[in-house]
């Protein structure tokens, strides 16, 4: 049967229990931070090479499904790093705006010189994210076998729905343009969808797109104060009542845990290559 | 020491029936205990709605998302649910056996293959991975493999899954197994296919091509050889090695597309944006090449390929394709310009047994001018479709001896162009197409030799 263009694949329960990263004793904790950091990274990356919003979700979402189950990626074997640039370049390469392995290594050797992705610092110093030629020939093998590892691990399931769209038609079947202020409102739905890509609880890889956008519309038609129709509209959508809640925490919730994130890791980086999870896990036992 | 063993096994298959035993019962115990929870659960809700007074529930509410979670359920209402499926690692190659080779395609080896644990027949398709480390992947491998994950149609060859090797390297596709392709089985026959099995044959092909269009791709490598048939004259198109989906119009395409026999003419001549006009003319050149049995338009090169064409369909004029002379190789060509009434091209007298309706759709399908072929969807409404004789149904179709079954192929036409090859095409000079017949031209005009 042809797959509804608008589904996505799900993970299932068994794949949310465990993680190819526990199995290796990766604490969870540990490894929600490496997986938060590196998905702001690949978005943070997305944008260095002007990519449409659509594809770096994409990229977003496969570095997500990556990790996940136990037959799953694990972050002692992987890098974050190696794994968001990976997903990056594979899903660019099936859009129609591909991107070469010079420029994806160039973007992230970049990214890797900024002591926090937010605010960009004002003077760069070029020569501390030069790629030499010898690096990038390592760089780039390291990123072809990301990418190979990735495609066997997902089984080649790299189709991404996106949410985007259906959030505009949902939004002009509600009628909501006419109203003066429905730009704001649209943004705002637009910003939770974003939102939603980098969230621990992993909404994309949990919930079908037409429940996203939903639960965006809600809550940007609270934060907005523009009135929707007094009746359980989200249902139109092919949304539950409970499945519109969990949503709705889960993407308020992603502020606060980013907030915590960023106490947590204040002056330390976050490891994103296999050498500084090892150092990182080596402290963390030294400590206890 | 036999008996110990057949005594052993039989010990085993009984333990085994015992514990499948339990589990039954254990399974229905469940289901029996969840229907009675179901039950009172509905009863309870039943009560509790008799109960309250039928309130309007407060929508806007301004303490967030607990409102939402905390309030009653309301009586079901059935809601669409997406089944998007699910993904888990490929599996290793080793689940399957290999029968016999079949072929060597542009990307990879097809071969025949049984899968061990149900017997099933299957094709297995091995991705060529000699890509010198250029650009990891190799696109094309990955974007047959995404398409052919989307594009379910029974008229379309299905994918079941993707397998690895020990070698990290080795990706292997596995599809359904059909007996025939088109090209080699046309080779085996004495004769051509009937009219009424080319109806069948053709509408198959067309109700796939209308799909891929209307979901946004093209295939761009339609030949006999991807076509294939089943001993029950169902017909698949395979090898998405070269199909993409039709990107934003701000993107450039290559022209490096289509075997040089189904190549069309505005891709022949190099133009960077296209459509699915592409597929439709190779849709002509099938078309054409059922109903005489080898293809229509075998040229040696480009040049050859074209003046093949024009030499079929006649000359483009002003008239029927302005944009003709902007196309990047046109500038070489020297068309007679004053060569108007007399372009009419020779399909008509090339298919002197085809009917009127059939002459028609060939010739639109095989327009010059990308913009007078005919869409898909056109196709299938077509007046040849409708008239004597029918479509031949599918079940009174002839079965033929399988040559994929055992034998490899014998003569190979050429092949889809290779990725990089593109430098060559770029200044192809078209000018000495009509070089020898610029005398004929300063004649009685330019004429075609009907041969």
């Amino acid at each position: 049967m042809q797959p509804s263009p608008l589904a996505n694949p799900l993970a299932t329960v068994v794949q949310l229990e465990t993680s190819g990263s526990q199995l290796d004793g990766v604490p969870q904790d540990l490894e929600n931070s490496i997986r938060f950091a590196g998905a702001q990274l690949t978005q943070a990356a997305g944008m260095l090479l002007r990519l449409p919003q659509e594809v770096i979700a994409q990229a977003l979402v496969v570095f997500m499904r990556f990790w996940i189950g136990g037959d799953g990626g694990s972050l002692a074997e992987f890098g974050a790093e190696q794994v968001s640039a990976a997903s990056l370049y594979t899903t660019t390469k099936l859009s129609a705006w591909p991107k070469s392995p010079r420029s994806i290594i160039n973007a992230y050797a970049y990214l890797a010189t900024l002591p926090s992705l937010s605010p960009p610092p004002e003077q760069p110093k070029p020569d501390s994210y030069y790629v030499s030629e010898g690096t990038y020939q390592t760089r780039r093998t390291t990123l072809f076998q990301a990418e190979q590892r990735i495609l066997q691990t997902l089984g080649f399931h790299l189709h991404v729905s996106l949410p985007y769209t259906l959030c505009i038609t949902y939004l002009q079947a509600l009628d909501i343009f006419s109203h003066p202020r429905a730009a704001e409102l649209a943004k705002r739905a637009v910003a939770y969808l974003n939102t939603a890509l980098l969230s621990p609880q992993l909404l994309y890889l949990t919930h079908q797109p037409s429940s996203l956008a939903t639960a965006a519309i809600y809550l940007a038609a609270k934060e907005t104060g523009i009135k929707m129709p007094d009746v359980e509209w989200w249902e139109v959508f092919d949304t539950d009542r409970e499945e519109l809640g969990f949503l709705v925490v889960g993407l308020l919730s992603v502020e606060s845990f980013a907030e915590e994130e960023r106490a947590k890791w204040e002056g330390r980086s976050i490891p994103m290559t296999v050498e500084e999870l090892e150092a990182e896990m080596k402290r963390g036992d030294g400590g206890n | 020491m036999a008996s110990r063993w057949a005594d052993d096994e039989a010990d085993k298959a009984e333990a085994l029936r015992q514990k499948k035993e339990k589990e039954e019962k254990k399974r229905l115990k469940l289901q029996k205990q969840q229907a009675e929870q179901e039950a009172a659960a509905a009863a309870a809700r039943e009560r509790e709605l008799e109960s309250r007074p039928a309130k309007r529930r407060r929508l806007s509410n301004d303490t967030g998302s607990q409102d939402v979670v905390s309030q009653e359920t309301p009586a079901e209402r059935p809601l669409l649910r997406f089944d998007g499926g699910g993904w888990g690692p490929c599996r290793h190659v080793s689940n399957f056996e290999t029968l016999n080779h079949i072929e060597e395609g542009s990307y990879g080896w097809v071969s025949r293959a049984r899968e061990i644990s149900t017997g099933s027949v299957v094709a297995l398709k091995k991705v060529k991975m000699d890509y010198q480390q250029q650009d990891g992947f190799p696109i094309t491998a990955l974007r047959e493999i995404t398409i052919l994950q989307r594009a379910r149609h029974k008229n379309i060859v299905s994918l079941h899954e993707v397998l690895s090797g020990s070698d990290p390297s080795e990706v292997v596709l596995v599809m359904e197994f059909l007996e025939h392709d088109l090209k080699t089985l046309q080779e085996d026959m004495p004769e051509p296919f009937l009219a009424s099995e080319v109806k069948t044959l053709l509408k198959q092909l067309t109700s796939a091509l209308s799909f891929l269009h209307s979901n946004h791709i093209l295939h761009r490598d339609l030949k006999t050889s991807n076509i294939l048939l089943s001993n029950h004259g169902h017909l698949k198109i395979a090898d998405f090695g070269m199909a993409r989906y039709i990107p934003p119009p701000d993107a450039r395409l290559t022209q490096l597309v289509v075997t040089l026999w189904y190549r069309a003419p505005e891709l022949l001549l190099g133009t960077e944006t296209y459509g699915t006009e592409i597929d439709m003319w190779s849709l002509g050149c099938i078309f054409g090449e059922l109903l005489l049995k080898e293809p229509i338009l075998q040229g040696k090169n480009e040049v050859d390929e074209l003046s093949r064409i024009f030499a079929l369909c006649g000359l483009p004029t002003d008239r029927s394709w302005p944009k003709f002379w902007r196309l990047p190789n046109a500038k070489g060509l020297k068309i007679p310009r004053d060569s108007g009434a007399k372009s009419g091209g020779v399909i008509r007298t090339k298919f002197p047994f085809l009917t009127n309706a059939g002459a028609d759709l060939l010739m639109s399908l095989l327009s010059l001018n990308p913009e007078h072929r005919p869409s898909a969807d056109e196709v299938l409404e077509h007046a040849y479709f409708r008239e004597q004789p029918k479509p031949k149904p599918m079940e009174m179709f002839p079965t033929f001896p399988s040559k994929a079954g055992q034998e490899k192929r014998r003569k190979r036409s050429p092949n889809a162009p290779k990725r990089g090859e593109a430098p060559g095409m770029q200044n192809v000079d078209f000018s000495g197409i009509f070089a020898n017949r610029e005398e004929e031209q300063a004649g009685a005009g330019f004429q075609l030799r009907v041969a």
